[in-house]
């Protein structure tokens, strides 16, 4: 049996994919915890291609995501909608923003965790049923439930926390 | 392999276990094939000759064991006019107390030098409804596309054209047409009006198909319509079995919103064919075209699977994954997989549940099947492939991660299962379950890039919270547009 580390379904042995909410489960026998060392989070950070989206230049950017802890803040533009959560190795689905790089699997962000998306008037963010859920200033949200975000809002995804900065809306 | 070389059972399509009732259907196949009545190319009326000899002496066990003496150990592997390739998602089976999955993957294609060789001629039955909905852009559309599909006949090829609404007219008769003109004005004087009558138009249909059919041509009736039919769904279905065993494939499609998904999925798949879903009056053309052509490029027009059952092991799912994909069901045990065209391979993926009580140490045949492919440009009936998949048994088992292709194969049969989950729940009633999993699918689609299909689902998910059913058009959307998924690239490569 495979129990599926995002929704703990249990699937059969030999599953390629969680047949409840599509997770990939390959190669993962039973449920172990796998230790990262300090190492392999560098090597990581190494690899790390400098993401397109950061090149929006804060000027012509709608959404700036302040990361606290690192300090970093990734202007985004380009697009009316962002998904946010990490990449994993090998799997084929990944979000338009890779938080790997900002100690996302430590911090318990879901390979796809939530949305951040505007529409004429508004910005809005919406989990997307993560396992450790979002946060908008300290208060768990509902899973596929839009809540509009102003500007200076803190949304934590898990532990990792971000600050949101908005500009011409 | 040069004719005289060849024993009784691979003229006859045949492999040496075969029963008498193999014996005799091939035998009936091979002479409808070659009959002298029939043949045009010189030579045939002495494998005819040929055939007959091998029918008389495998029919009687007297002749047919002093013969099979006489030959020599059969090849391990028959020369196939085709090229088959097997993958599977794990190189063994775990040998442990709980039961496990399995996949594999059987690619089919058509061999190398054939690929751009001349293709066989056609013998297609447009058949379209011209009920009273169909009027305005569906009907102009559809016309116009008639009329194009007309000019690109090529002079070998045969059409016949059916409309219906409460009953079917001919409005071209299955013949090779050289006055183009007289039927293209014909085609323009097709007028909507009345019901939809499915039987109707598939009687007429077939009926013109049966006139000229041929096994040296690719036979095949498409049906468009944009409604439903009362009370003829199973006389239309035994019509589809009928035909398939014939040798015709059909292929539906339906227009807007209000036919009958799971009425013409099953049509489609009991003749190895598949149905798609037209939004937009505008793609007619696009998808009818596309469908001639793919008639064109047919290579091998039915691979039919035989699968005995092995004990301990389910076979729980087959999915066509090119070139049309669509789930395969089992009718008369037996899986059409469809269609080989010439530069597209046929990828179906099997899924097993295998029991614990049948992995014991050594090795597990958990598939045991004949594989059945008709070559309409070939003048021997092909033998058939005895496909004996097997994995070893290890333990501790060490599945490692499956191939990409079925990595990539799996991660989108999962979206299209996911909406299948929610129409199962819903039907029991499980409303909030049926939300779940469109949600889960709307999350699984974003994350692919998959904005719009993904707008779709969870619009359906609200519906189902809301009114606990589920929209016509968006039902549609969902079903055929997680199909289509298969033939996208990924929009986002795994970023290695």
């Amino acid at each position: 049996m495979i129990i599926c580390p995002n929704c703990q379904h249990e699937n059969t042995n030999g599953s390629v994919f969680c047949a409840e909410c599509g997770e990939q489960l390959d190669g993962v026998e039973t449920l172990v915890t796998q230790a990262i060392t300090e190492d392999q989070i560098s090597e990581d950070l190494r690899n790390q291609a400098p993401h397109p989206e950061a090149e929006a230049t804060p000027a012509n950017s709608w959404l700036s995501l302040h990361l606290m802890d690192s300090g970093k803040i990734m202007p985004l533009a380009s697009r009316n909608e962002f998904t946010l959560g990490r990449l994993s190795e090998g799997q084929p689905i990944m979000p338009d923003i890779d938080l790997t790089a900002y100690q996302a699997y430590a911090s318990g962000v879901s390979r796809l965790h939530a949305v951040v998306k505007r529409d004429e008037s508004n910005v809005v963010v919406m989990d997307l049923g993560s396992s450790n859920g979002t946060y908008l200033n300290g208060r768990r949200l509902t899973p596929h439930t839009e809540e509009r975000l102003s500007h200076g809002d803190i949304v934590a995804l898990g532990k990792l926390k971000i600050q949101i900065l908005l500009r011409n809306i | 392999m040069s004719d005289h070389l060849r024993d009784y059972y691979d003229l006859l399509g045949l492999s040496r276990d075969a029963t008498p009732e193999e014996i005799k259907r091939a035998y009936f196949e091979s002479a409808q094939k070659l009959h002298p009545d029939k043949n045009k190319v010189a030579g045939e009326t002495e494998i005819f000759l040929n055939v007959q000899q091998a029918y008389e002496t495998l029919s009687n066990s007297t002749r047919r064991a002093q013969y099979d003496a006489t030959l020599p150990p059969a090849a391990q592997i028959p020369s196939l006019p085709y090229e088959h390739k097997i993958i599977y998602s794990r190189r063994n089976l775990g040998k442990i107390d709980e039961p496990q999955m399995l996949y594999a993957m059987l690619d089919l294609d058509a061999p190398q030098e054939t690929r751009r060789a001349s293709s066989s001629p056609l013998n297609v039955s447009l058949v379209i409804d011209r009920s009273t909905s169909m009027q305005g852009a569906k009907m102009d559309t559809v016309k116009a596309t008639a009329v194009q599909v007309l000019r690109n006949l090529r002079p070998q090829d045969i059409l016949s054209m059916i409309t219906f609404s409460d009953r079917a007219e001919v409005v071209i008769p299955a013949a090779y047409h050289l006055d183009r003109a007289r039927l293209e004005s014909r085609v323009q004087m097709i007028q909507p009006s009345g019901g939809t009558e499915i039987y109707q138009g598939l009687e007429a249909g077939a009926r013109e198909i049966m006139r000229s059919l041929d096994p040296k041509r690719i036979n095949h009736l498409i049906l468009l319509t944009d409604g439903r039919t009362y009370g003829d769904e199973q006389q239309s279905l035994a019509l589809a079995a009928k035909l398939a065993e014939q040798g015709v494939g059909i292929s539906c499609m339906g227009i807007g919103s209000e036919w009958n998904d799971i009425f013409l999925d099953a049509l489609s798949t009991r003749a190895g064919g598949s149905t798609s879903l037209i939004v937009d009056p505008r793609d007619i053309n696009r998808l009818l075209l596309e469908k001639f052509n793919a008639l064109i490029q047919t290579y091998a027009e039915d691979a039919v699977l035989d699968v005995k059952p092995v004990a301990g092991v389910e076979l729980s799912r087959v999915f066509r994954i090119q070139p049309d994909p669509a789930p395969v069901s089992l009718n008369e045990g037996k899986f059409r997989l469809g269609p080989i065209l010439q530069d597209t391979s046929t990828r179906v993926i099997f899924e097993y549940i295998i029991q614990p009580t049948e992995v014991q140490s050594g090795e597990l045949t958990f598939m045991d099947a004949a594989l059945k492919v008709t070559i309409a440009s070939h003048p021997f009936p092909v033998p058939p492939l005895r496909l004996r998949l097997l994995r070893p048994v290890s333990s501790p088992s060490n599945p490692g991660a499956p191939p990409v292709e079925i990595q990539q194969a799996l991660s989108r049969l999962m979206l299209y299962q996911m909406q299948e989950q929610a129409r199962e729940e819903l039907k029991k009633g499980n409303v909030e379950k049926a939300a779940r999993h469109l949600e889960r699918l709307a999350t699984n689609l974003l994350t692919q890039g998959e904005r719009s299909l993904a707008q779709t689902v969870m619009f359906e998910a609200d519906s189902i919270k809301k009114n606990h059913s589920l929209t016509e058009e968006g039902s549609k959307r969902m079903k055929y547009g997680t199909r289509m998924l298969f033939l996208a690239p990924p929009k986002k490569e795994l970023a290695q």
